[in-house]
């Protein structure tokens, strides 16, 4: 039993220490700074601030070739 | 990156190894490179969601019905409720939530997946561990420890499968493309230390070398409540953190918000367990301190309900355009709704009632079903198609699968809501027969049954959807990305419907 209570020890003081390394980590290599400009790293040039990206797939009554008819046109 | 020049393992591990940083990747060739693994873990949760929803059925069946399959031995209750239980905690929620991870991880270090083989390899211990599990709660080697019922010599193989994810998760984040850490990422990467902790530390306190007492009590609740809001609650953030933006087009509202409430779960959600031990014969301060803890949690809560509603805010009519969102916001809100219902069943005076009737179910299931397991269906809607190359099949099956789960919750909830109410108002007046207790909650635990009808319905659809596409039998439109561009719901509406 004292080896599985040193073990659970070990670990939280590695995870408790891991969650402080992560906050100084992130306060260190400017995480915390310029949030707003940050909230935008998911976009890009394909896919910018403004372009929806997901919607339901055209009515079944319509077949592919049509779709893609019109598609192209 | 070719298989040739791809790295090795051992030199992903060195500390030395300074790796190529590939700038500017195309989206599609990113989502390309984690086509077989997502794939392999999406495919094996939805066979273990329908196990899990058999499962579900007949435990269901056998609370007003107890005949049912009464006479098979290894499907009576006290089998079939774990089994349940666990195939969709560990086969469903969390191997969906590996795969989603998988991807997510993928976009948002901007680099190609690294070492595929690891996480196949990882899949199969996992889901190798699942089968060897799952025989053994139905052969009678149940643990008899909620939450944590398959037998001892499974769960190694579900460790191991899981240590693989989770090296694969270090050495990803480590050779990210630079840039700034999105919050999707630092949730996801938590999850993934998170978990072995909470695994690890209650498979050694209860099964290796079981602690004596109502200490057992303490540790499971620790280790089952913490893996909802520790495990499933972070990867399902980092999903609706990264797909509501996305897919509306608009950055979160509220950056600062979002840091605020990563790092408040991160320092108050651990303590919550105890609040379901609430009279027991545990310490009083262990069920104090994890009270206020509960309490607490208002702050991550409406930090992420505000945040994403007004994110949302002007966009709400993109709900009728998009399968994703309307899934993942269905999912978000009862987040808010199981999270705000955690919080008060904290208190003593609400937990005299709740404690030991339908209610906790409910609860259960409000965060596991409408809150996770939404996000997760809506987040497969936006993976899937880029990954096998073509659209969904048929807007009429995921709308049916929507409705199907919406209904299906609403009417769970409601009748385990008031089944549990009145099953503890009953419990509580000493005038009340046990016996008219368990009768009155009888016409409760029907609709729960037709309730699960509902989302065996949803899954069955779903599952019959997800094979098409794996057949590449969807719709052949688009390229990586997809999907036409549905800018404005007026365009949408030439081509179908938007009717709910």
């Amino acid at each position: 039993m004292l080896l599985v209570t040193t073990i659970i020890f070990l670990m939280m003081a590695a995870f408790g220490a891991a969650a402080v390394v992560a906050l100084c980590w992130a306060a260190r290599t400017g995480q915390f700074k310029h949030m707003e400009t940050s909230a935008r790293v998911i976009f890009d040039a394909n896919e910018p601030v403004g372009a929806v990206t997901d919607s339901f797939p055209p009515s079944q009554k319509k077949t592919p070739k049509t779709a893609s008819k019109e598609k192209q046109s | 990156m070719s298989d040739a020049s791809a790295p090795t393992l051992l030199q992903s591990l060195s500390p030395g190894h300074q790796p190529t940083v590939e700038e500017n990747l195309e989206r599609g060739e990113i989502d390309q490179s984690t086509r077989l693994p997502v794939l392999a873990f999406f495919t094996t949760s939805l066979f273990w969601l329908l196990v899990g929803t058999v499962f579900a059925m007949i435990s269901s069946f056998k609370l007003h019905s107890p005949e049912f399959l009464g006479d098979v031995s290894w499907l009576t209750f006290g089998r079939v409720r774990p089994a349940h239980l666990n195939t969709v905690i560990f086969g469903w929620a969390s191997t969906v939530g590996i795969g989603v991870t998988i991807w997510l991880m993928a976009r948002l270090c901007r680099t190609r997946l690294r070492h595929p083989r690891m996480l196949l390899a990882a899949c199969g211990l996992w889901n190798l561990g699942l089968v060897i599990g799952t025989l053994g709660i139905l052969g009678g080697d149940s643990t008899s420890i909620e939450w944590l019922e398959f037998p001892g010599y499974s769960t190694p193989l579900l460790f191991l499968g899981y240590a693989l994810v989770g090296i694969w998760g270090v050495i990803m984040f480590r050779f990210r493309a630079p840039g700034h850490v999105y919050v999707s990422q630092w949730y996801l990467i938590a999850a993934l230390f998170w978990f072995p902790w909470l695994y690890g530390s209650v498979q050694l306190l209860l099964i290796v070398h079981p602690v004596q007492g109502s200490i057992q009590a303490i540790v499971n609740w620790w280790f089952a409540h913490n893996v909802l809001g520790l495990w499933f609650t972070p990867m399902g953030l980092a999903a609706a953190y990264y797909f509501i933006p996305k897919v509306i087009g608009k950055p979160v509202h509220s950056y600062y918000l979002s840091a605020l409430g990563f790092w408040s779960l991160a320092l108050f959600y651990n303590w919550n367990g105890a609040h379901h031990l609430i009279g027991g014969p545990v310490p009083t301060w262990v069920i104090s301190a994890s009270i206020v803890a509960s309490f607490m949690m208002f702050i991550p809560v409406t930090v992420v309900a505000i945040n994403h509603h007004m994110t949302m805010r002007g966009k709400f009519h993109l709900l009728a355009t998009s399968p994703t969102l309307r899934f993942i916001v269905f999912g978000a809100m009862c987040y808010t709704l199981v999270s705000f219902q955690g919080c008060l069943m904290a208190f003593r005076s609400y937990s005299k009632v709740y404690h030991f009737t339908q209610l906790t179910i409910a609860h259960a299931h409000l965060g596991m079903y409408a809150f996770f397991t939404m996000v997760m269906f809506g987040s497969m809607y936006y993976i899937v198609p880029r990954l096998v190359g073509c659209e969904w099949r048929s807007a009429t099956l995921i709308k049916l699968h929507f409705w199907a789960c919406f209904y299906g919750v609403i009417l769970m909830m409601l009748t385990l809501h008031i089944g549990g109410f009145v099953q503890g108002l009953g419990l509580n007046n000493p005038n009340t027969s046990f016996e008219m207790i368990t009768k009155s909650t009888i016409p409760y635990l029907i609709g729960r049954s037709l309730s699960g009808i509902l989302l065996t319905i949803a899954h069955f659809v779903f599952a019959y959807h997800f094979v098409l596409m794996l057949l590449r039998l969807g719709r052949p439109q688009g390229e990586a990305t997809l999907f036409t561009t549905p800018a404005l719901p007026a365009a949408h509406d030439k081509t179908e419907p938007a009717a709910l």
